[in-house]
């Protein structure tokens, strides 16, 4: 009998919610960035919604550089992923949790030794989502030269990713000895890592046992060709943004056919693009819930959050209710600026406009509706080679991930699209995902 | 007295590791148990001291942590909720403004229970020292209350309370303002380690001295020249915790560490502990136990008699140390009403 194919679902809280002014919103709690006991409610919410992750962003600096935008925006403060996570883990038993964390600015050593902490704590429920660092205003943390050019930032990060890889695979299994013997450790299952390279040197051995997935869950969101190659060839998971069923089915098309290349099979690499689902009773009510949302959104912080994100200079010195002028290739994260783009364009949107769609989901994909509705939508991409599941980004939290865990999973679980409970206590085994081969052995 | 007590999975002792069944020792769980027993007994801070951030490199060691000693304390901190916290962390180890931003997350995450050790090096003083004030900037980028969180109007944050560092020195270069709230106990504590000296320039950063010794006349010297650095920078003294290293019941195991040994029955050794923080001028003792049964030990059969524990629920850790929370720069004029 061959098993039926279940769909992956994260969860994606951020401190104030993706909605630039859902911490406005009465339901929303404004102190979620400092709120530790808010987050714990947030994981068991998840878990008993029986999320395969959690997942967190991260940015190493304040996302806005003027003080008084930044003065406006519930996320310009939140906890340090790892520290928020390693707290989630203790207080959850099932739930995976991804971190996000950078290869521009880290310690390959560090962040292994961070990671495998998590996974130690959580019992094999850890990932690291690998990102390069795009922004100004986090170069302007760590250099005084700025930021690194595109190029050089993938190459010291497909360095950094095979440093953290062969650092997790620096002890055994079985590497510790039984009590009652003579030796503690045997060293013939240890292989510590000699490592000479473009970007670094690193010499070492994590001081722990081998993690009970293997090695935690690596994760990716590359949209650009590197990107995607780098993805296909060392991630577990891949989180993406595509608006339209067939953006989305022309990405998963052009990672999943990259992995033969790299020795690996179709179902390695789970797919699961971003969605921000608005869930109410009727539809009408989840849209009426929607443009409350909207209505909140000042038109400074709206188009400052645009032209920050698509590096456009300031869009408020144009007309907020004529298009968006002409746009230069920028240096930074290139391909989904790109999407949001393409998006005005089609729908021929104002700058206000644009400026408002895009702070509600931040250019990812958003269904608006009823729990059918949004399982409706998901069970098309799922069903037609466009997702392995989703990562669900709620407007605003607690209630936002309540109203998901609460009418959209029990309709998604009745049509056997969903698990009924945990069948695992790993992220790998939730996943599905086989213990890699160790090519680095 | 103060006293803090130092977590390993075995003891600190190097053959610690013969006594204590394997495998469940290195995990979450007994270390969450220690903890939750230390807090019980009424220790005021856990030290997780990870080989004072120089854990070995080839092989596996039985006195290492097996874990990041700040992500240890996160997990621990939501599950034991009165007790404080030291994590070791080196200069050598991460970016400022990781750094800053790690630490600052505990001391929300533990509500205000967090402190850092900073481990320094003699050959990178200028560097550390000038790390050690990046971080102290950062962790002023916002003054106290600036967070007003008005949803009516639409405002998160005051924004002439946050501050943005545009730390420009030889060795770093840092923007800030750090992404997260001010502390809830103004600043983490700081925490250093003096084995015979302690540059002054380092010394006005403390508020904990771990000091090292292995005779009571080395952590006495050691003692008196840390109050004189602390007070070269025209410093009181008062306003920083001394407290000695010292490896209780150290005949149980061959002790490894740089903490002064007291051995004896436990009355002994309750009586050579209070001598020393009186004859050394100390404010107390954190416990680096060479064994996990010697910590046991030392939580029923010493620290009763070490003195009343003030063990109460909501106390930050600057709190329980007796330490002044910090003033912001901007407001060090102000008179509070």
């Amino acid at each position: 009998m061959t098993e039926r194919r279940l769909m992956r679902l994260g969860a994606f809280p951020m401190a104030g919610g993706h909605h630039i002014a859902a911490w406005r919103h009465p339901e929303a709690h404004a102190r979620a960035g400092s709120d530790i006991d808010h987050w714990i409610g947030l994981a068991r919410t998840a878990e008993r919604g029986t999320f395969d992750m959690l997942f967190v962003e991260d940015a190493a600096a304040i996302r806005e550089r003027n003080p008084e935008l930044a003065s406006q925006a519930a996320r310009s403060t939140s906890f340090e992923p790892l520290s928020l996570l390693a707290a989630l883990a203790a207080n959850t038993s099932h739930l995976g949790f991804i971190a996000t964390a950078s290869t521009t600015y880290n310690d390959p050593f560090g962040l292994a030794r961070s990671f495998a902490t998590l996974d130690q704590i959580s019992g094999g429920r850890a990932g690291w989502n690998l990102v390069t660092s795009a922004s100004e205003l986090e170069a302007e943390n760590f250099r005084a030269e700025g930021l690194l050019p595109h190029g050089d930032r993938y190459a010291r990060a497909e360095e950094f990713a095979d440093i953290v890889l062969s650092l997790w695979d620096t002890v055994g299994h079985d590497a510790y000895l039984p009590a009652g013997g003579d030796a503690f450790s045997d060293p013939t299952r240890l292989k510590p890592l000699h490592h000479r390279g473009a970007h670094f040197s690193v010499d070492g051995i994590l001081q722990m046992p081998r993690s009970r997935q293997d090695r935690p869950i690596m994760v990716q969101a590359g949209a650009s060709d590197t990107g995607k190659e780098l993805a296909a060839r060392t991630a577990d998971v891949v989180f993406a943004a595509s608006q339209t069923l067939a953006e989305a089915q022309a990405y998963y098309a052009d990672v999943k056919k990259r992995l033969p290349r790299h020795g690996r099979q179709f179902d390695d690499l789970k797919i699961m693009p971003g969605l921000s689902p608005v869930v109410g009773s009727t539809e009408s009510e989840a849209r009426r819930k929607f443009e409350e949302l909207q209505e909140l959104i000042p038109d400074a912080v709206g188009v400052g959050l645009l032209s920050s994100y698509l590096s456009a200079g300031d869009l408020a010195a144009y007309p907020l209710d004529g298009p968006l002028p002409d746009m230069p290739q920028s240096n930074l994260m290139q391909s989904r600026q790109q999407l949001v783009i393409d998006l005005a364009r089609r729908e021929k949107l104002s700058i206000r406009e644009v400026a408002r769609n895009f702070a509600g989901a931040r250019g990812h994909w958003q269904v608006i509706g009823t729990p059918e509705q949004i399982a409706n939508a998901m069970e098309e991409r799922f069903l037609n080679g466009a997702a392995d599941g989703f990562n669900i980004m709620p407007p605003f939290f607690p209630s936002g991930l309540e109203d998901f865990v609460d009418g959209v999973i029990p309709e998604l679980r009745r049509r056997g699209l969903f698990r009924e409970a945990y069948d695992n206590d790993t992220l790998r085994g939730n996943l599905g995902l086989a213990i890699p081969r160790h090519e680095t052995t | 007295m103060i006293v803090g007590l130092s977590l390993t999975p075995f003891g600190h002792g190097s053959e610690a590791w013969r006594q204590a069944p394997q495998s469940a020792q290195l995990g979450f769980h007994a270390f969450l148990t220690q903890a939750q027993e230390a807090e019980t007994a009424g220790v005021d801070f856990l030290l997780l001291a990870d080989e004072f951030a120089a854990p070995p490199r080839d092989h596996l060691s039985p006195t290492a942590t097996p874990f990041d000693p700040t992500l240890l304390i996160s997990a621990l901190a939501t599950k034991v909720r009165r007790i404080g916290f030291l994590a070791a962390q080196a200069t050598a180890q991460h970016a400022p403004y990781h750094l800053a931003r790690r630490f600052a997350s505990l001391d929300l995450i533990s509500a205000g229970r967090s402190g850092w050790l900073a481990i320094t090096a003699p050959d990178t003083l200028e560097r550390d020292a000038e790390y050690l004030e990046v971080v102290n900037g950062l962790w002023d980028s916002f003054e106290d209350e600036t967070f007003v969180y008005d949803k009516a109007a639409g405002r998160f944050f005051g924004p002439e309370k946050m501050h943005v560092l545009n730390h420009r020195g030889r060795n770093f270069s840092v923007r800030g303002p750090l992404n997260v709230n001010r502390s809830p106990q103004g600043q983490p504590v700081v925490a250093l380690l003096a084995s015979k000296t302690l540059s002054p320039s380092l010394a006005q950063r403390a508020d904990v001295i771990l000091i090292a010794g292995r005779s009571i006349d080395g952590v006495t010297a050691t003692s008196e020249a840390v109050r004189a650095a602390v007070a070269a920078n025209g410093r009181s003294p008062k306003g920083v915790r001394l407290l000695a290293l010292v490896a209780p019941f150290a005949e149980e195991a061959s002790a490894s560490v740089a903490a002064l040994p007291v051995g004896g029955a436990a009355d002994q050794v309750a009586a050579a502990l209070i001598g020393l923080v009186a004859s050394a001028n100390l404010d107390g003792i954190v416990a680096l136990p060479p064994t996990v049964l010697a910590a046991d030990r030392f939580l029923a059969e010493i620290l009763p008699a070490l003195g009343e524990r003030d063990n109460r629920d909501g106390q930050t850790l600057r709190e329980r140390l007796g330490l002044p929370r910090p003033v912001h720069p901007a407001t060090a004029g102000e008179v509070k009403p």
